[in-house]
Parts: structure tokens; sequence; C-alpha cells
């Protein structure tokens, strides 16, 4: 099957939220100095979540139980629970490297950069992102375009020499609670070709999350992702090590 | 009376008829062989495309041929509802099933293009089981033995009875994923199927891909690939909507216009090389009734008519023509079945060139096709007529008065 650039990945959306959470103070005056911040404020901050995502595509629907640990930027384990048939299929990041564990063959297999555009999992989201949008301020010029009572843009173009697959990115951030509202991605062509809305925004110890993404394609109206966090935990104790090959494959 | 005097006076310049005479022999010879050689060029560039993939017919969806979608499936059974046995030109039929993934072992991984086949049946359409240099063909008792390509088999440096695993989209939307074993390794001479094909079990890949018996295609052979839009021309009208047959002209378009084009060049080449067989014909006829004004002078005085002579003139020329015809076509058939039979192995010299969607193979090998028959021999009998008709007309010409009178 062809790939579908229309999504980022699942670790994006978590640095997403996670990045624009910790945007507070700074953001209102220099863009660039947010990010600098964003990125030491995000240093040793872990996470874990219990996620429920639904896919719709035009041929079938399916909705898929995950639980998934994040390290720092660089680290990332998402591992399925339901359906049964497809239980204990994994996926790990670590730097620019994604592996999945698929079970069935017990076999550990590095996704190729051939590959790296492809859908993770079937949905909405492909592999691509999950390693080049957490350099979003590496390799994109960000912004503030527009700033109102209530929301503030920020549009990131990316730089020259920057091998990345948006043409366009536009970030919609609400002022109070600050948290994303609204992500547009436009193709080189400036045609804007997926949609990420927010919602069902909660605290979550002292931060407050949209709990609920939702991707929308916009090439195929009658598609999406729905990603559902119904658990989520910040500052876990975990280092490194759990983020290894072995633990990919030993839930 | 006229052949016998034909056939004598052809006779009579012994050393002179026969430098021309070999001259037709060896021009139309060559000629019949040189393109026998082009045929069997052409021939080895459509098995390439469709004796080692497409087949000569595919029966699809609409568009599938363009689009390649995962969802564009048919019912398995679908070729037995449109194609009956009465259909005695078609003598392969493959269903299929195709999937895009990846191979993997470890940390190498290379995309790869999966068809699921029912191994007896994709024999009979496609030829790799002629092309092995590894192991044995898949067959039913191996229920994931897969047929892979050298470049393939280099790239992941596996070898026949190796483990690899498949990952794929599968239509539910999950990993579609299982473990091969390499059965068999192919070697085409096209990078893009040896680097890429993998044969596979048809259940096989049914099962990865979640799609319990349906198929992308049936892929057709034909008795003549050459017939092979007529027969789809004449399939398709039954065919529902959505569902269409293609020949290899429409899967292959650049491969019909170079076809198509040496039909032309065919004929260039034939001209250019009688062109210059004809100048030589017309000068031994110039000079031989040259000679013979007198000899015309008298049969002229002696009551034959000019047409006779004229009718002389072009009798000798045509048997000329008819003998070098006989002759050259043997010379040239014989050649050809040499080149057929044996052929001349480039290997050593050239690689395979990928050309309009084919391979051009390494060697010299002809092929016999009526068209490079009748196109020299039609010709060289209309070149030794033009070529005779002028020395002809001359003759017919001549004034009897004056002609008795030439030494």
């Amino acid at each position: 099957m062809k790939t579908e650039h229309v999504t980022k990945t699942l670790p994006t959306l978590f640095l997403t939220v996670v990045l624009l959470l910790f945007a507070e103070t700074a953001f209102t005056l220099d863009v660039e100095a947010l990010v600098r911040q964003v990125e030491q404020q995000y240093m040793g901050a872990s996470s874990r979540a219990q996620t429920t995502m639904l896919v719709k595509t035009s041929h079938w629907e399916r909705s898929l139980e995950m639980e998934a640990w994040s390290l720092d930027r660089d680290y990332f384990l998402v591992r399925i629970i339901e359906p049964a048939k497809e239980r204990d299929v994994a996926t790990l990041k670590r730097y620019r490297e994604v592996w999945n564990y698929l079970p069935k063959v017990d076999r550990v297999i590095k996704v190729p950069p051939s590959m790296m555009g492809g859908s993770w999992m079937g949905s909405h989201i492909t592999n691509d992102d999950l390693v080049k949008a957490n350099h979003i301020e590496k390799d994109y010029n960000l912004r503030l375009i527009e700033e109102t009572e209530t929301y503030f843009l920020v549009e990131c173009l990316p730089k020259t020499d920057a091998a990345v697959v948006w043409g366009k990115i536009v970030y919609r951030i609400n002022k109070t609670p600050q948290v994303p509202e609204q992500v547009d991605y436009y193709d080189e062509e400036m045609v804007r070709v997926r949609e990420i809305h927010f919602d069902d925004v909660q605290q979550i110890g002292d931060r407050i999350v949209p709990m609920r993404l939702t991707v929308l394609p916009l090439e195929k109206p009658d598609e999406q992702t729905i990603l559902h966090y119904r658990e989520l935990v910040f500052d876990l104790p975990l280092d490194e090590t759990y983020f290894s090959l072995r633990n990919l494959k030993k839930p | 009376m006229l052949l016998t005097l034909a056939f004598r006076n052809l006779w009579r310049n012994r050393r002179r008829t026969l430098l021309t005479l070999s001259a037709m022999v060896v021009s139309a010879a060559l000629l019949i062989l040189a393109l026998g050689v082009f045929s069997g060029m052409f021939r080895d560039m459509l098995a390439s495309a469709t004796e080692q993939y497409y087949g000569h017919l595919v029966l699809a969806q609409t568009e599938y041929h363009e689009r390649r979608d995962l969802f564009a499936h048919l019912d398995e059974e679908v070729a037995s509802r449109y194609i009956t046995a009465e259909e005695t030109e078609i003598i392969g039929i493959s269903p299929r099933l195709r999937s895009f993934g990846l191979i993997s072992l470890a940390e190498t991984s290379q995309p790869v293009e999966v068809l699921g086949v029912i191994p007896e049946r994709e024999k009979q359409v496609t030829s790799l089981q002629t092309k092995l240099i590894a192991g044995d063909y898949p067959s039913d008792a191996v229920s994931n033995g897969a047929l892979i390509g050298q470049g393939l088999a280099r790239k992941l440096k596996v070898s026949t009875g190796d483990e690899m695993v498949f990952v794929t989209q599968a239509a539910d939307g999950s990993i579609g994923n299982d473990l091969l074993i390499v059965t068999g390794i192919f070697a085409t001479g096209d990078s893009r199927h040896d680097n890429n094909l993998v044969l596979a079990p048809l259940q096989w890949v049914q099962q990865v891909m979640v799609l319990p018996g349906r198929i992308h295609e049936v892929a057709m052979t034909l008795a003549d690939p050459m017939l092979a839009s007529l027969a789809a021309d004449r399939l398709n009208p039954r065919l529902p909507g959505d569902v269409e047959i293609l020949d290899w002209g429409d899967l292959l378009p650049e491969m019909r216009e170079v076809i198509a084009a040496y039909d032309v060049s065919r004929m260039i080449i034939v001209s250019i090389l009688y062109m210059a067989t004809g100048l030589g014909i017309l000068n031994t006829f110039f000079m031989s009734v040259m000679e013979r004004t007198r000899e015309f002078g008298i049969l002229m005085a002696q009551g034959m008519r000019p047409w006779t002579i004229r009718g002389l003139v072009l009798l000798e020329t045509c048997i000329l023509g008819g003998i070098a015809l006989a002759i050259g076509l043997t010379c040239g058939a014989l050649m050809t079945l040499y080149m057929q039979q044996v052929g001349i192995d480039l290997a050593g010299y050239i690689t395979p060139v990928t050309y309009a969607g084919g391979t051009i193979l390494p060697r010299l090998h002809a092929v016999f096709e009526a068209g490079n028959f009748y196109v020299p021999a039609g010709m060289l009998l209309l070149v030794s007529l033009i070529a005779g008709f002028l020395p002809a007309n001359r003759a017919a010409r001549l004034d009897p008065v004056q002609a008795v009178r030439e030494v």
C-alpha cells in the first residue's frame, strides 16, 4: 500500500502537548527563547499514558488500546494491549530510529528510511514525524503571526537546509489555559492537508493537558484518527535503559 | 519456348549471372538473419515484461493497473466466470494477490512486491521457473515458501532455506506480518524484478493481508502474444463495468510503440539494402541487353513482337530473382535456425539493458517470424522486376533494321 503523508506520530502529539504546556512565560516575548526554554524544561520529563486510538478510514474502522512511555524528546515506547490479535505489537523510538516488535513472528524490525512515511499501526499517523517533528524548532523557523484575546498563532516555516515533510505548520494556542487548540499542516504547495484538533482539556498534576487529539487528513474527508488519553502520568522514574530493544520485546 | 529461351540466355554469361545471383542471395539471406535477430531481441524484451511478470492479458478492476489500490480486489474465482474453456488461445490463467511491503532480516529491510500465486497456475503464465539459479520453485508442499530475485537475495544476504519476515499494511488496518522461507532464487537480468519481486503462495498472502478468498488480478498467457489486443477487445464486452482486461500493449505502451516502430524500420532496412542489390541487377541486365542488340534485331525481324521481347527480359530477371530467392531464403532460414538454436552469448561483453519496460538480454538470438521472410522475399522479386524493366523496355524499343546492323 502507498504511504500516507497524512499525520505526525503519537509521540509528536505528546510532544506538541508537552512543548506547548511548558511554553507559558517566554512565549509572548520571543518565540525562539520560548523554544529554548521548552527544550530545557523538557529535559528529564517522562510520562506514561493509557490511550485509546480510534482509526476510521473509508475501508475499515478499528480501535486500539495502547500503553505508552516517553522520556525526554528522544525515547518513546508504545505497546498495543487490545485487540488480542495484535497484543504486544510495540514501537520503540530512539533518537532518529524507529523499531517495531512483531510478536507473531517474534522479530524486532527497524523501520527503514523508505518506510518512514508509512502509516503507523494503520492510523493517520506516520513513522516519519515521530522522528522529524521532535525537532520542530531545529528544522523550522518559528514566528508569532497573530495574537488575540484568547489565542496565539505561531507559524513554522522550514529552514532552507532542513529535510522536512511539511511546507508550513501553524499552531493555534489557547492563552488560558495555555494549551494547543489546533495545528494545521501544509504541504510544499502551501495547501492545507492535515489538521489536528485538541479538546477535553484536563488538569493532570500541576499541568493542564488536552486529553483528546483528532487527526483529520483533509484529502480524505471521511477518515480520521482519534487519540484519547484515558490516563496520563508525568515525571516517572524512567531512564534510557527502559527504552531498550530487549524491553521492546518484553511487556 | 520463351521460358527455355530466357533460361538459356541467363547462362550465356555464366560468371556475370552467378555474381549477380550471389549478391542477391547474400543480401536476402543476411537480411533474413538480421531481421530474425532483431525480432529475437524484441521477443526477449517482450518476454521479459510479460513472461516474467505481467502475462499477456491481465484482468483486474478498472484502474487497478495505475493505482495498485489494495482494496481493489476481486473474487478468487472471477476468471472462471468470464473466461470459458472455449477460449483455446488462452493457454495459462493465474490468479494473483499483490502486496507491497518490506522484507526484513534483523536490521536490513528491503521494499518488495509480493505476488501471491498458485504455483502450478503461475507457471503457465510466467516462466520464472526457467530462471532459477538456486533452489526450487515454490510448491504447495511449503505453505510459506517464497521465490525471490537474485538482487534481493544478495541485498538481504539470504540463501535457500533462510527465513525472512514480510511486513505490510493489511486490509483491516493491522500490521500484516509473517515468516517466509526462501525456496528458490531466480535471475532474469531485469533489475526491477531481480531486486523487488517475491512470489509466495496465494493463501499465505491472503492470510497476511487479511483478504481471504480475494485476488487483485488474473494474469493470462496467449499462444500468440501478438494477438493479445484482439483477444482483449473480444473479451472485454463480456465483463461488468468495474472489471477490465488489459493486454500487454496497454500495460507497456512504450513496448507497443517500439514494436510498431520495428515494422517501419524493417521496411527501411530492406529498402536500403535492396536498392544496392537492385542497382547490381540493373547493371547486369543492361549489359546483357546491350550485348544482344543484334540478336534482338534478328528476333524482331523474324516477327517477334516487342512485348514478347520485353517479356523475355523480364522473365530472365524473374528467373534470376526466383533462384536467388530460393537459395537466399534457404540460407537465411538455416542461419536463423542456427541463431535460434545456438545463438551468440554476449554476457561477457555487455550487461542486460532495460528499455521500454523490457529487458534486452546480452545475447544474439533469432526467432522465426513470417514477416521477416515475406517482406524480404516480396521486395526481392519487386526489385528484380523494377531493375529488369528498364533494360526490357530498351530491348523492346529497338529498331530491328538498326539493331541487326549493330556489331
